[in-house]
């Protein structure tokens, strides 16, 4: 086991410092310095901050800790995340990674957990149902629902919820924007109260988003295992409808809902990003656009370099999972 | 594949009925999208004029009063601005309404009605709040609504059609109504379905040809080659696809990158394309390309592999065939269907995506597309206008419906052992 997950890790790091050396190449194609202090910078300010930031040593052919891109593959493997922001003085880059990290997971987690629970369910039930009213209806509404963008999901979702909720019961569950840190209160009046109001609606709007895609590819899974010997067998021997489903059916297709629960990783990173800016929660989604729109180059960089961590950890995980769940995959 | 499996194919396609209506649909978005591409029928420049006044419902419904009464007061505003001007009648000619133009009456005239309404409207204003007053009493309603009618005609009257232009294109204009700078949300649609189509053709096509390179590559060449392409996709596959979206379009954005390629290439791209770089889709293409070629690239390399030990590729090695050949002769025609499928679902991605990217400022940068249509719109549900949104989200449900529809029988149809 551990010798598997060790030979998956390694493999990684090449791959790794290739996406370190893309994103930092392609944050180089236009000048750092002069798209942060625009056009009306004299050429001796430009020098200095170029100087500053080491951007006049050499990209790549030099020592580790001479070139640009090898100090940055030091400082990335070494948690080193000192370098100042531009655009917020006073602050590292590893101060805003530190406040941004919690409010998006704070938003992502809860979604994948309760997108990938409420889709399986739905899955299982339309799949018991096969070729019947509900099932039909459920596929049919999952791919309308795949067909609306998810910014109308967004435009709409925050409409009901945040406007017209409120006009109606005059009471008002959610906040359109904002968000509270726990450090800001105590971790009872957080959960039972701060989280709900600023991120369950976006929560909510992401579920229901992604729920088109996930309970169509469940569908599938639960239908192709539901016409397997061993479900015949389950059968035969009296198992009820319920422990067929949940206790044979479910059990076997565990790898692909694996496979699945990381390949939506990715587009939950997207919903997170959209969903963050929409509702303005100060999380990495919003920082990196910000960033992005105020050139603030090492928050930009070290962002990226992050997200791709963290997405790379989650499919190592997977595939921790995936041997965890079945024995033949650690032995090819 | 045989000529006989082809054909059953096609035969199981032809009697798929939901299939060829969503196969007609496309066609009908793409004769679209090629007229606004490659003749002049209609230009950017008519998404971006006014034609009325902002925020009018579509299929000719009529607004709430308070509403009408302001629309028409505006207008017979900038009369009076322009008759109190030193020269009114050179200023009377540049006054509009949207794409309606101020008929040549004389001053006196003008002035004449213009007191006959001032009268109208002061007592229309007179009363506390028109809209709940019409819902609530149906006798004050119909007074209300007869001055209303009488202000409009008024208007009717003094404004006129500019020249050449047809009361049936006005109203093809105004069929979904206007956004909140009066500008036409049906132009605007319908350009957007050039932006759409562009954007999901070149980046599914560039994509999966890209992608279907290196994957057949890599599967029948093995070795040294395959870990490479290994290594490159793992490594555009392990940035999550929205982050690497951002980087690159912050590559582009500002005028670096259009000066280096016009350095590199001796101004030849200015010249092809006109324009600069990041103005242009250019931009969003490079960037979707960047991300989509990981898909087509995975399958196909899997298919490769397992073709490759099949007996009819070893018999053709056997016959000394030259490995392109194989390749192209053999191989690249049984992963054929792999490559439309890969494309189908390419084309709804990049659409969708190109409208998260619009939304997100990153995309498209000059004239509208339905994910600025929707971004827009986000003030305008909350006062209660829908059709800006209602129009972005039905013309791109429909295309994207229709590829779904069309993506999961050409799979069902060509790749029975696909799951999901």
């Amino acid at each position: 086991m551990w010798t598997y997950f060790l030979r998956r890790l390694l493999y990684n790091v090449p791959v790794f410092i290739g996406i370190l050396l893309l994103v930092m190449v392609a944050l180089r194609v236009r000048d750092p310095v002069y798209a942060y202090l625009g056009k009306n910078a004299s050429a001796d300010t430009i020098e200095a901050k170029r100087e500053e930031f080491g951007l006049t040593r050499p990209f790549i052919l030099a020592t580790p800790m001479e070139s640009q891109f090898g100090s940055f593959v030091v400082q990335v493997f070494t948690l080193d995340f000192s370098d100042d922001s531009w655009d917020h003085p006073g602050e590292t880059v590893g101060d805003i990674l530190g406040r941004c990290i919690g409010p998006s997971l704070a938003l992502s987690i809860p979604a994948l957990v309760l997108t990938t629970v409420i889709s399986v369910i739905i899955s299982v039930v339309a799949a018991s149902f096969r070729g019947r009213l509900i099932d039909q209806s459920l596929v049919i509404a999952a791919v309308i629902g795949m067909s609306v963008s998810f910014l109308v999901y967004i435009i709409f979702g925050q409409y009901w919820g945040a406007y017209l909720l409120p006009e109606i019961t005059g009471y008002k569950p959610f906040a359109i924007n904002g968000y509270t840190h726990p450090s800001e209160t105590t971790w009872w009046e957080y959960i039972t109260y701060h989280w709900p109001h600023h991120c369950l609606l976006p929560v909510l709007i992401s579920v229901i988003v992604a729920m088109g895609y996930d309970t169509r590819f469940y569908r599938a899974v639960m239908v192709e295992e539901s016409g397997r010997d061993y479900i015949t067998t389950a059968r035969a021997k009296g198992a009820s409808q319920i422990q067929v489903m949940f206790g044979h059916m479910l059990k076997n297709a565990m790898i692909p809902i694996i496979t699945r629960v990381v390949i939506t990783i990715p587009f939950l990173i997207m919903g997170s990003f959209l969903l963050e800016t929409y509702f303005t929660i100060p999380g990495m989604g919003r920082q990196l656009i910000l960033a992005v729109e105020h050139a603030d180059f090492p928050v930009v960089q070290a962002f990226t370099a992050v997200l791709a961590a963290i997405y790379i950890l989650a499919n190592l995980l997977t595939d921790v999972l995936y041997a965890l769940v079945d024995p033949r995959v650690r032995l090819s | 594949m045989t000529d006989e499996t082809h054909s059953r194919s096609l035969q199981k396609f032809l009697r798929h009925r939901p299939a060829l209506l969503s196969l007609s649909i496309i066609l009908l978005y793409g004769a679209t999208a090629a007229v606004l591409i490659f003749s002049s029928v209609m230009t950017m420049e008519h998404t971006l004029e006014p034609v009325a006044a902002f925020n009018l419902p579509g299929f000719s419904r009529q607004c709430m009063p308070e509403k009408r009464l302001r629309d028409v007061e505006r207008s017979f505003r900038r009369i009076e601005v322009a008759l109190r001007r030193r020269n009114p009648i050179e200023q009377l000619k540049s006054v509009t309404a949207g794409s309606l133009v101020l008929a040549s009456h004389d001053p006196a005239y003008l002035q004449s009605r213009l007191d006959q309404v001032d009268g109208i409207i002061d007592r229309l204003y007179g009363y506390e709040d028109l809209d709940q007053i019409v819902q609530d009493s149906a006798q004050d309603a119909s007074a209300i609504l007869d001055q209303l009618n009488e202000l409009e005609s008024v208007a009717t009257e003094l404004f006129t059609l500019a020249e050449g232009r047809t009361e049936a294109g006005r109203r093809f204009r105004l069929l979904l109504g206007t956004d909140k700078q009066g500008r036409s949300i049906l132009l605007r649609a319908i350009w957007s379905v050039r932006v759409a189509i562009l954007v999901g053709f070149v980046t599914g096509m560039v994509s999966v040809v890209f992608g279907t390179a290196l994957g057949l590559v890599a599967g029948y060449f093995g070795g040294w080659i395959d870990h490479a392409v290994n290594w490159l996709y793992s490594t555009f596959a392990s940035i999550p696809n929205i982050v690497l979206l951002i980087v690159l379009s912050f590559a582009f954005d500002g005028g670096e990158f259009d000066d280096l390629l016009n350095r590199w290439t001796g101004n030849f791209a200015r010249k092809i394309i006109g324009v600069p770089v990041q103005e242009t889709l250019i931009p969003v293409f490079i960037a979707f390309c960047a991300t989509y070629w990981i898909g087509p690239c995975r399958v196909i390399r899997g298919e490769a592999l397992k073709l490759r030990e099949l007996e009819y590729v070893q018999a053709a090695q056997v016959l000394g065939y030259g490995r392109i050949r194989i390749l192209l002769r053999h191989m690249l025609p049984n992963v054929a269907h792999l490559m439309l499928i890969n494309f189908s679902l390419l084309f709804i991605g990049a659409i969708k995506s190109e409208v998260i990217l619009s939304y997100l400022g990153l995309g498209v940068k000059k004239g509208p597309s339905w994910g600025i249509m929707i971004k827009q719109s986000g003030q305008e549900v909350i006062n209660g206008f829908y059709w800006q949104i209602g129009a972005a989200t039905v013309f791109m449900l429909v295309l994207v419906l229709a590829f779904n529809i069309l993506s999961d029988a050409v799979q069902d149809i060509l790749d029975p052992r696909h799951v999901g």
